[in-house]
C-alpha cells in the first residue's frame, strides 16, 4: 500500500489530494492535517440550509465540499486525517462496503488504546472513548475506488463549531455547543494537550500496516499534484458547493451517531429544543423572545414520545 | 427464491450493481433489490435524473446517500428516463421498506432491448450474490 505520510498541508489539499489518488484510479493511504482552518461540506449537504455563510465570510473561513458522506464538519490543525483509498475490485472490500469500517477504524482504536484509551465503534463509523465521539469516519465512491476518510480530535473548537452552521436562534447556538461538549471528546480530554501530530501520524501508520500491509513511503508525484490541484478548484467552487442538496423541514444537527439537537416547533408561541440520544429525549420549551439557559447535565431525559417526527429523514 | 434471507422475485431481472429491471409495456421500472437496499442501509438522500434524461447503460441515474456511505446509481440500461419516483426522493426510507414495490426508482425507456442479454435472471443473481457472500467470508 501506498503510504504518504505528509504532515501539515495546504488546507484544500487535505481533501483534494485523497480524491485525485480516487480518480487517477491509485490506491493509498493519506496521514495528513490541514494547515489551517475551514468547513467541509459532504456530498448532499445543502449550503445554505447549512452554513452561516456571512460569519464564515467574516472570519475568513474557506468552504469545501467533498464527494464523501456524513454531515458539515469544522477542521483545523488540532486533527489529524486518515485517507484510505482502494479500488473498487480489491479484494480487501467486502460486498457491503460499511462492514470496511471495522477493519479501518482498528488501527485508529488502536492508537486510542496506545493512549491508554477504550474506543468503541459505533456502528456504522463514530469512535467513541466513554461514549462520547472522538472520531467521525465516511466513505463514498470516486471515479473507480471507494474512499475511507476520517478524523481524530486532538482538541477541537466547538464554540466555532457551533458558529459556522445556520441556526434558527442564539438559544439552539448556545445548547448545541453545550450539547457537543457533552458527547464529543478530544484526547486532549484525557492527555493534555501536549499529543503531537507526529506521535498520532507515527501509531496510525504502523497499525495501518498491521491491518492492510506493507506501507511504501511516497512523495506527492507530479501527477497527483497536478490532479489534486484540478480536484481542488472544483470542490470549492462556488457552482460545485451551491448544489442544491438535503433540507429537512425542521433543523436538526447530528452531533454523534445517534445524537441529534432538533428545533421542534408546534406554533410561532410554542417552539422547543429537543435532544435525542438513541432512545431518550430531553425536550424543552424556549420562551418567545426569552433565551433559555440550560444545563444539559442536570436533565436525566425521558423515553422518546418521537417528537412529532422532527427526527425521522 | 431466497438467498440467505434475501427475496429475488422470479420475474425480474438484475445487475451486479443489485438493481432489479422490471419490464412493463413499453417501459422498464427500476429499482434496489432486498440485499442492494440491506447492503446500503438506512438510505438518508436520493437524488434522481429528471423524466427526459438520456442514459446510456453504466452512466450516472442517480446519487445516494445511507448511514456513511455515498455513491453513485449507474444506468443498468440504455435509454430516456420517462418518470422518476417523487416518493423516493421525499422518503428515501422506502426503498428500505418496500425494496419491489412502492420503492422503485426510475422508469425507463429503452433505447436498445438487446441489453437485457446482459442482465441476470433470478437464479443467475442468486448464483452470484452467493459467489460474493462466500469471498466476503473468506476476508472476514
Amino acid at each position: 500500500m501506498d503510504l504518504y505520510n505528509l504532515g501539515r498541508v495546504d488546507w484544500i489539499a487535505s481533501q483534494s489530494l485523497y480524491h485525485a489518488l480516487a480518480l487517477l484510479g491509485r490506491e493509498g493511504l493519506i496521514i495528513c492535517y490541514p494547515d489551517s482552518p475551514y468547513v467541509c461540506l459532504g456530498l448532499h449537504d445543502d449550503l445554505d440550509h447549512e452554513i452561516d455563510q456571512d460569519f464564515c465570510q467574516s472570519q475568513g473561513i474557506p468552504l469545501l465540499r467533498r464527494e464523501t458522506g456524513g454531515g458539515v464538519v469544522y477542521l483545523d490543525d488540532r486533527q489529524i486525517f486518515y485517507q484510505l483509498v482502494l479500488r473498487r475490485d480489491n479484494p480487501l472490500l467486502p460486498l457491503r462496503r460499511t462492514r470496511f469500517y471495522q477493519k479501518f477504524l482498528n488501527p485508529v482504536r488502536a492508537v486510542c488504546r496506545d493512549l491508554g484509551l477504550t474506543a468503541e465503534i459505533r456502528e456504522p463509523a463514530d469512535l467513541m472513548v466513554r461514549g462520547r465521539k472522538c472520531s467521525g469516519n465516511a466513505c463514498g465512491d470516486i471515479g473507480e475506488c471507494v474512499a475511507y476518510v476520517g478524523n481524530l480530535l486532538l482538541e477541537f473548537d466547538f464554540q466555532t463549531m457551533s458558529r459556522v452552521l445556520r441556526l434558527p436562534h442564539k438559544t439552539f447556538r448556545r445548547f448545541l455547543r453545550q450539547a457537543m461538549r457533552s458527547h464529543m471528546t478530544t484526547l486532549a480530554d484525557w492527555c493534555g494537550p501536549e499529543v503531537a501530530h507526529s506521535r498520532i501520524a507515527g501509531e496510525l501508520i504502523r497499525n495501518f500496516a498491521w491491518e492492510l500491509g506493507e506501507m511504501v513511503p511516497r512523495i506527492v508525484d507530479r501527477e497527483l499534484e497536478e490532479a489534486a490541484r484540478q480536484v481542488g478548484e472544483r470542490l470549492t467552487s462556488r457552482p460545485w458547493l451551491e448544489i442544491p442538496g438535503r433540507r429537512p423541514a425542521a433543523r436538526r444537527v447530528k452531533i454523534a451517531e445517534g445524537t441529534y439537537l432538533a428545533e421542534l416547533v408546534v406554533s410561532p408561541e410554542e417552539r422547543y429544543l429537543v435532544l435525542k440520544q438513541d432512545e431518550t429525549e430531553i425536550k424543552i420549551r424556549i420562551e418567545p423572545f426569552e433565551e433559555v439557559a440550560v444545563d444539559l447535565n442536570a436533565y436525566q431525559g425521558g423515553k422518546s414520545d418521537g417528537s412529532q417526527g422532527v427526527f425521522d429523514s | 427464491m431466497a438467498v440467505k434471507e434475501y427475496l429475488i422475485p422470479e420475474n425480474l431481472y438484475y445487475d451486479q450493481n443489485d438493481f432489479w429491471i422490471k419490464i412493463e409495456a413499453n417501459s422498464v421500472l427500476i429499482g434496489i433489490t432486498e440485499e442492494g437496499q440491506k447492503n446500503t442501509g438506512d438510505i438518508l438522500y436520493l437524488e434522481l435524473a429528471p423524466a427526459g434524461t438520456v442514459v446510456r447503460r453504466g452512466e450516472k441515474i442517480g446519487s445516494i446517500e445511507s448511514g456513511k456511505w455515498v455513491g453513485n446509481l449507474t444506468a443498468p440500461l440504455s435509454g430516456a428516463v420517462a418518470e422518476s419516483n417523487p416518493a423516493v426522493t421525499r422518503n428515501p426510507r422506502l426503498v428500505n421498506r418496500d425494496a419491489y414495490g412502492e420503492g422503485w426508482m426510475v422508469r425507463l425507456i429503452m433505447d436498445n432491448p438487446d441489453e437485457l442479454g446482459l442482465l441476470m435472471g433470478a437464479r443467475e443473481y442468486e448464483a452470484w450474490l452467493d459467489e460474493q457472500l462466500k469471498s466476503e467470508e473468506g476476508i472476514g
